[in-house]
């Protein structure tokens, strides 16, 4: 398959890429790994004129970690790099999970963390090849005017099925983003428009730079769990991160976060998991948040490998095993946490 | 748009006039004539195409060639070593790890990023790092077992 032809640049700095971006418009397309793009390009599902390499410019490759800080990560450090560096096993053990789920050894090793979490939703009616897309009338994502997912929908239901995105919002992650010449801290959240036609909310000429997790409160764990038929190469058929921070005696649960992906037309970070909070995680609690995560559930047939109906039925069981098994992690842990 | 780049691989320089679109996989056999980097879905799922750079495992059909200026490739041809097999296609020979031969540069490539970065991998190990490389003849088993085996030093 020939990609299209597009002009490329190596900008020196985040602010000159900004700006090209930015002059560019929808013309114009940065690159990080590329793992995401290159199916998109091949299928000439986005036909770039100019994409401007993020690898030129320095700055963006660090990871620090600091008991008062946190961990700060450049955008553009590689999943494989993430997941192994010590510090995160260590302190980010969710984080690493999710790295080591994303796709193959090959794609972690290529694809960047600010990659990841911009990366594009996916619909089986969207991601084909030219020819097999020739059957079908555009589609909202392809600028057209129909939704082959949700029949008679004005708007688009593309699924955003990222692996990184609901271990950093349960982490509580901030992301920095560069435009122009500067740049704004949001939370992680709002990186995310709920629109599948476009699933982040950057607008062209800006970058995320930075990604920047609290450290770990005491007493706390994270999980990341997901769900696909095979164990390697897939696209989340559900993905549930949770995070619990339970008391001293290892019984009442201080704080819970829980988040989901590939259900919805952006990760879903659970609400109602604050109701969890100062009380005992009894099977009634710990239902209550499932049936939260269950209603707030969106998965179509536009994912191929399961039913809707059996996806959103793993909700439930992947939340309240994730809840399960972070208290595990917590009182394993011990005093020492 | 054509650009001239320098590719530095398996030790050897090269200074090729590519298009700013091709792929590092399309360089590497068209250019070059190195056909043992196999093009299998061309998509980033099977692993056919794997090369390293710079110590890690990278699909080269999902790879632009410009991006790989001043970065170190190794292709399967750079395996053996002055024309002896390296301990990891030996012993994929010995254990019958090849059957039609598709993927057998790809996971070649993978074992090897495994075995520098850990001499000493469990099964579990070796599964993990070939699990972005597809074998359709099913030949996982003996292809575990091959990797295990130069692990173990049981081939050299």
């Amino acid at each position: 398959m020939k990609l299209p032809t597009f002009k490329y640049i190596e900008p020196k700095s985040i602010r000159r890429a900004c700006h090209v971006l930015e002059e560019h418009g929808d013309e114009g397309q940065a690159i990080a790994g590329g793992t995401d793009l290159m199916m998109a390009w091949k299928n000439r599902l986005k036909v770039p004129e100019i994409v401007v390499d993020l690898a030129s410019i320095p700055h963006l490759n660090h990871i620090r970690y600091s008991d008062k800080d946190g961990l700060r990560v450049g955008a553009l450090v590689t999943l494989r790099r993430l997941a192994s560096n010590p510090v995160v096993k260590e302190k980010y053990p969710a984080l690493t999970q999710a790295a080591l789920a994303v796709g193959t050894p090959q794609l972690q090793a290529m694809g960047t963390i600010g990659g990841n979490l911009c990366q594009d939703s996916l619909c089986a009616y969207y991601n084909r090849s030219p020819s097999s897309r020739q059957m079908l009338e555009p589609c909202h994502k392809m600028e057209g005017t129909v939704c082959h997912a949700v029949a008679g929908s004005k708007i688009c239901w593309g699924t955003y099925c990222g692996d990184i995105a609901p271990t950093l919002l349960v982490l509580q992650a901030r992301v920095t983003i560069a435009k122009g010449e500067g740049k704004e801290v949001f939370p992680l959240s709002q990186l995310y428009s709920a629109d599948g036609k476009r699933p982040t909310s950057l607008k062209p000429g800006a970058i995320v730079t930075e990604i920047h997790v609290p450290s770990p409160a005491p007493r706390s764990g994270a999980i990341y769990l997901k769900f696909r038929l095979r164990r390697t190469i897939d696209y989340p058929l559900l993905g549930v991160a949770t995070r619990l921070t339970m008391d001293s005696a290892g019984t009442i649960c201080e704080d819970a976060a829980v988040a989901l992906t590939a259900v919805e037309r952006t990760p879903l970070l659970i609400k109602e998991a604050a109701n969890a909070r100062g009380k005992k995680l009894t099977d009634t609690v710990v239902e209550a948040l499932a049936e939260a995560a269950y209603k707030q559930a969106h998965p179509l047939h536009n994912i191929c490998g399961v039913t809707p109906e059996y996806r959103k039925e793993m909700v439930k069981v992947y939340v309240m095993s994730a809840i399960t098994q972070t208290v595990q992690t917590v009182t394993q842990a011990g005093g020492a946490a | 748009m054509k650009r001239v780049i320098t590719l530095t691989i398996n030790g050897e320089t090269h200074e090729l006039l590519v298009k700013t679109n091709e792929t590092l996989l399309d360089v590497l056999r068209d250019y070059l004539g190195l056909v043992g980097t196999k093009k299998g879905c061309d998509a980033g799922a099977c692993g056919a195409c794997t090369v390293i750079i710079d110590g890690e495992p990278v699909l080269s059909c999902m790879t632009l060639a410009i991006r790989c200026q001043n970065r170190n490739i190794m292709t399967i041809e750079g395996l053996a070593q002055n024309g002896e097999l390296h301990p990891l296609q030996k012993s994929a020979i010995e254990h019958n790890a090849v059957q039609c031969g598709f993927c057998t540069p790809g996971w070649l490539l993978s074992a090897k990023v495994l075995l520098d970065n850990n001499p000493t991998p469990t099964r579990e190990d070796v599964r993990s790092s070939i699990a972005g490389n597809l074998c359709r003849c099913t030949g996982y088993q003996s292809i575990e077992e091959s990797i295990l085996a130069v692990a173990e030093g049981k081939v050299k």
